[in-house]
């Protein structure tokens, strides 16, 4: 599969020895991402200034958020807020200590999130979608009272990335090599919910929540509606004997660690999910891992998109607005039925 | 000395051929010598300047990205570009990694054309590539004038990462944040899999190629046009220019060791399977006598004479074998 990744080559160049001629350089603040630059995005960083969420652990600030109703629902990316224990919501110079986990989807990375509030100014969405070049903006660094940005252009087509893997696990690598029935087990990743339930290597997997499970294909379709943290049943044969276990489903990330390629090494730090998504737009937006998560802003300040993961040096990925809008009303709607917790 | 990443590959392969027409009588000027207002601002101010900067980019970007190929190596990818529409694509030297080998050239809707290298510049990073079926392809102007300055808005083209369908050739925009003669970056970021791709003015004239990047976002180096300029004629010729660092003149190959012999020649100790001395039907034990007519001293002085000689070149080798002079040609091979 990654053969079309193209080799890089870690060359010593020598360049001190050519260093005579006449070299010009611009400065920071005039390039593309200075602040002399950004002065011209003003009026869109008005917008994010009002209507985007920073998103706080403690003191430190790990995601951004797009405002989606004036009573204080937001969305953000739900794997950059798991666990976290201490998590406030700041927006334009206010800052919410009581935030509520309302639901989210594991198939996008989005949370929604709530807090106590009133007037919020809500994002106007985009439309039709951006196409090539078009400028876009989003969240850079933020200090208490200032958001800044970062800005760059659609620069590739909106696709689906990934190769339409369930993006929770059980933790386990299997044998389909076999005619037997059932799904052997090769490997138990460590530290997943297939290992803390005691499945063993060897173990072969017949049913999960009562259903038979004869291939990979099964398997992917079971999990692919599930949430982590969710609890699967398994009846499994061990050695001769039928045994059933209860295992918890974690993110893919967070049990199987990616295969660095050359590209990653050149990247500095990118979003531990970062793939599998169902349709993103590309941008060029240098975005840091703690960026993500804000609005998508077109030149108008309107919302084109969410940021959803640092890719490598030269992809960000953002969910489109009109796929956004229906994940929001999706996690509304289903809040009643959602495992919220304060 | 520096840390510097290729954003390409290099792999061996070989062959023949060439062809190029007549594209270069271009017009040129139409859109060149006056600068976009844009450029001669310091930053853009407003709105307005940003809006007309991604107009210039839209107008100009189907053509670019039309003309913005994949370049397959077999085992690994870089990108060039087209600039005739006979099909002659600049990329980077060590993406084509040497002269006459094969490739294939992958167009934005995954239309796959075969390819041949012609030369290239090993020290600067220049390279041409030829598509050798015939057709009419879509081709971008140059920035003949070389008209750019330090602070312009330009944009960069390229498969990153290698071909991919469904995301098709990337765009990132950006500003010419250093000029050098040989070497000019941006702020357009670049990965692997660019090397070799487009670097574009705001007209969508071709200013430079893919070539390296730093640790640091801020360095994207490209090539500048005007090092493919001052080389077209040698590179369309299938010259190798220069010396390393981006490629490596490919080094003739027989495929034997030899031993100095008293009486003169050298003796064949091995012949290495598969190498063009094999194929030719050297045996070990067999006496050299003679390189093309030249006598052989010893075995040192008969791998110099080989390294005279280029891959796919034939020489004609004096052999005493059972007390029998032969003569049997070889065509050489590649290292």
């Amino acid at each position: 599969m990654r053969s079309r990744v193209a080799p890089i080559f870690l060359l010593a160049v020598v360049s001190a020895a050519t260093a005579q001629q006449q070299v010009g350089q611009l400065e920071g603040e005039l390039r593309l991402n200075g602040k002399e630059t950004w002065k011209a995005f003003d009026p869109v960083r008005e917008v994010l200034q009002k209507s985007s969420a920073v998103i706080y652990d403690g003191w430190k600030s790990i995601a951004y958020g797009v405002i989606v109703s004036s009573d204080g629902y937001l969305v953000t990316k739900a794997s950059e807020i798991e666990g976290v224990k201490e998590l406030s919501v700041r927006v334009n110079r206010e800052h919410f200590k009581k935030v509520k986990v309302v639901s989210s989807t594991v198939e996008w990375d989005v949370a929604l999130l709530k807090v106590e509030a009133q007037g919020l100014p809500v994002i106007e969405w985009a439309e039709p979608e951006p196409t090539h070049g078009t400028w876009v903006v989003s969240n850079g660094s933020t200090t208490r009272r200032d958001r800044r940005l970062r800005v760059g252009i659609i620069s590739a087509n909106a696709r689906k990335v990934g190769e339409g893997r369930a993006p929770v696990v059980l933790g386990v690598t299997l044998d389909t090599s076999g005619e037997e029935e059932g799904l052997p087990v090769k490997e138990v990743q460590e530290d997943s919910g297939a290992s803390e339930a005691g499945l063993k290597s060897g173990d072969v997997i017949l049913e999960m929540e009562g259903r038979e499970v004869r291939s990979m294909k099964d398997l992917q379709e079971l999990l692919g509606s599930k949430e982590p943290g969710d609890k699967i049943q398994i009846r499994l044969k061990r050695e001769g004997e039928d045994v059933e276990l209860e295992v918890e489903l974690k993110r893919r990330e967070s049990v199987f660690e990616e295969k660095k390629t050359r590209n990653d090494a050149m990247s500095g730090r990118v979003s531990k999910r970062r793939s599998d998504f169902p349709r993103v737009l590309q941008t060029d937006l240098p975005l840091s891992v703690r960026s993500v998560g804000g609005p998508l802003l077109n030149l108008e300040g309107h919302c084109v998109g969410m940021n959803i993961a640092r890719a490598n040096r030269c992809e960000t990925f953002a969910i489109p607005a009109k796929e956004l809008l229906a994940i929001v009303s999706l996690l509304i709607t289903g809040e009643e039925s959602g495992s919220g917790a304060e | 000395m520096k840390q510097l990443c290729l954003l390409g590959s290099w792999f061996p392969h070989l062959a023949v051929y060439l062809m190029f027409g007549s594209c270069l009588v271009c017009a040129a000027e139409e859109a060149g010598k006056d600068r976009q207002y844009f450029n001669e601002k310091e930053a853009p101010e407003n709105l307005r300047d940003l809006r007309n900067i991604q107009k210039a980019l839209q107008e100009t970007l189907p053509q670019a990205r039309a003309a913005t190929v994949s370049i397959d190596l077999g085992g690994g990818s870089g990108s060039g570009v087209i600039v005739s529409g006979e099909g002659l694509v600049l990329t980077a030297a060590h993406v084509s990694a040497g002269v006459g080998k094969e490739m294939t050239v992958i167009m934005e809707d995954g239309t796959r054309h075969k390819a041949i290298s012609l030369g290239l510049v090993a020290s600067t990073d220049a390279a041409m590539v030829q598509i050798e079926e015939e057709g009419v392809f879509p081709y971008v102007k140059l920035d003949r004038e070389d008209s750019t300055s330090l602070g312009d808005w330009v944009y960069a083209l390229g498969h990153s990462g290698g071909f991919e369908k469904d995301r098709g050739v990337g765009v990132r925009i950006g500003r010419l944040v250093r000029m050098a003669e040989e070497t000019i970056n941006s702020d357009c970021n670049l990965i692997g899999g660019d090397s070799g791709g487009p670097l574009f003015n705001m007209k969508g004239r071709l200013i430079g190629i893919h070539s390296r990047v730093g640790a640091s976002l801020e360095q994207n180096m490209h090539v500048p046009l005007r090092e493919f300029l001052k080389n077209w004629d040698a590179m369309l010729d299938k010259k190798f220019v220069g010396k390393g660092p981006f490629a490596q003149e490919a080094v003739a190959f027989l495929g034997v060791s030899t031993e100095d012999r008293e009486e003169g020649g050298v003796v064949i100790k091995v012949v290495g399977d598969e190498t063009p001395a094999a194929e030719a039907g050297l045996l070990e034990g067999d006496v050299i006598l003679a390189l093309n007519g030249e006598e052989l001293e010893g075995a040192v002085q008969f791998s110099a004479s080989l390294k005279l000689f280029k891959p796919g070149e034939k020489v004609k080798l004096k052999i005493l074998r059972d007390d029998k002079e032969k003569e049997i040609e070889v065509e050489l091979g590649e290292k």
